[in-house]
């Protein structure tokens, strides 16, 4: 244990300094993937809520799917099993990519619990207040719906940023890709991994206090 | 059309070889996630009752894990307890993958149920074991009869739900090269060449294991919060 803390605090910020250059990467893969999310889910959030009991049976096929299987399975089907078929992805496309169609079947279901949390009858009533529809959405629907979606969406983003460290797994040189990649050059292995945990609390702290942050601003409002 | 047949008749082939290989693995699939989700249960319900104490330090210690752990990704917790362990030199700190993949998502997932078990015991009110008191139970008899069943309500599709996140979290642990699903897929992919086959057979399989419990899951939620609406 002594000859630990000695290395950690004679290595430790060299060991800081390379990992938060790889750091970029995980940035890179959590905003690209949380990006794509965004706006798969809402492709998917739309036939949820369709009249038509076949279009939302594709959709909740998607969903069940993709929440019914590991994220890690995903991104090695389209990182390795993809160029059996003969197409070939980079490692960060990848990544962004299975996050991306990973992350539209949570959010999927977040868009559509937030749309169906809101009565129709606000809207009517906008209407009836003289607001045009467009009005009605702006200052009416789309402010509580906004509030009634953000906080699981701040917990969906801290929860990638934490999946995002398995993407090391299909090459992408990112925080824990480094820290492999260290601990071949030093054998330094508890003292990297210990930096590497510290950089993603050092990331993940605010995200979790933003998330809490909204949480409780959606409560006292309620 | 003829490729996407082509593709699965691909699977005659080699699904005698493969199937009882992978059925093999989804039996330490499970059993990574049955021995990892009791150790996550018991770290987390200690958790709970030490946030929940009225000694301060208890509760800043367990408030200190909660959020260290819920923001540190677990395949590092893996990492370290796998990889760095061993670099301190003591012998009954070497783990072997399995012990280490256990212990890491065990570690990991009890910050998670410890939110969910404080959850449920706050949400009873202090007037239901007055009641209880009141109408001329024994506290033994409260606990049993009326607070117990009230928090058992609260809890368990939470606790379905974390239970399936653990299911498929154990993938991660073929990193560390623990005996589960995701490795043997890797395995045989690497013999047969063919891992969109056993990736897609992988996530095939653990749609198998997932899905009725998600099934239940929800029958469960819907059921108990007709109970209470």
């Amino acid at each position: 244990v002594p000859s630990f803390l000695h290395n950690l605090a004679v290595h430790g910020p060299d060991f800081f300094a390379i990992l938060l250059g790889a750091a970029m990467n995980t940035v890179i893969v959590t905003a690209g993937g949380l990006l794509a999310a965004l706006v798969l889910g809402l492709v998917v959030a739309l036939p949820l809520l369709s009249k038509r009991r076949w279009i939302r049976g594709i959709a909740r096929t998607y969903v069940e799917i993709f929440r019914g299987t590991p994220v890690l399975t995903q991104l090695f089907i389209l990182y390795f099993g993809l160029p059996e078929l003969g197409i070939e992805l980079t490692p960060v496309s990848a990544a962004v990519l299975g996050f991306g169609l990973n992350g539209a079947a949570y959010l999927a279901e977040v868009y559509r619990a937030g749309i169906l949390a809101i009565n129709k009858g606000q809207m009517e009533a906008a209407l009836s207040v003289g607001m045009r529809p467009t009005e009605g959405m702006r200052y009416i629907v789309l402010p509580q719906a906004v509030r009634i979606v953000v906080p699981p969406l701040t917990n969906y983003a801290v929860s990638l940023l934490k999946d995002s460290a398995i993407v090391s797994a299909i090459a992408v040189p990112e925080i824990m890709f480094r820290a492999r990649q260290l601990v071949t050059e030093t054998y330094l292995s508890l003292e990297i991994y210990v930096v590497a945990a510290a950089l993603y609390l050092l990331m993940s702290l605010p995200l979790i206090r933003l998330a809490r942050r909204f949480e409780g601003a959606r409560q006292a409002w309620q | 059309m003829r490729e996407l047949i082509a593709f699965f008749a691909a699977y005659q082939d080699h699904i005698g070889a493969w199937l009882p290989e992978m059925l093999a693995a989804v039996l330490g699939t499970l059993k990574l996630t049955a021995l990892s989700f009791m150790l996550a249960l018991a770290i987390g319900l200690a958790l709970a009752i030490m946030r929940l104490s009225r000694f301060g330090s208890l509760k800043a210690a367990a408030g200190l894990y909660i959020e260290t752990i819920r923001g540190t990704p677990p395949l590092v917790i893996l990492a370290i307890l796998y990889f760095g362990l061993p670099s301190l030199n003591v012998s009954w700190l070497v783990l072997s993958s399995f012990t280490a993949a256990v212990l890491g998502l065990g570690l990991h997932g009890g910050a998670f149920t410890a939110e969910i078990f404080r959850a449920g015991i706050q949400a009873l009110h202090k007037g239901q074991r007055e009641a209880a008191l009141a109408t001329g139970m024994t506290p033994g008899q409260a606990m049993r009869w009326i607070l117990l069943p009230q928090a058992v309500l609260i809890v368990v599709p939470p606790l379905g739900n974390f239970l399936i996140g653990l299911l498929k979290d154990t993938a991660i642990c073929s990193i560390i090269a623990a005996p589960d699903l995701m490795l043997r897929a890797k395995d045989l992919s690497s013999t047969y060449f063919m891992p969109m086959h056993l990736y897609v057979l992988a996530a095939a399989l653990y749609l198998v294991m997932s899905y009725p419990l998600s099934v239940l899951v929800r029958r469960l939620e819907r059921k108990l919060s007709r109970g209470r609406a």
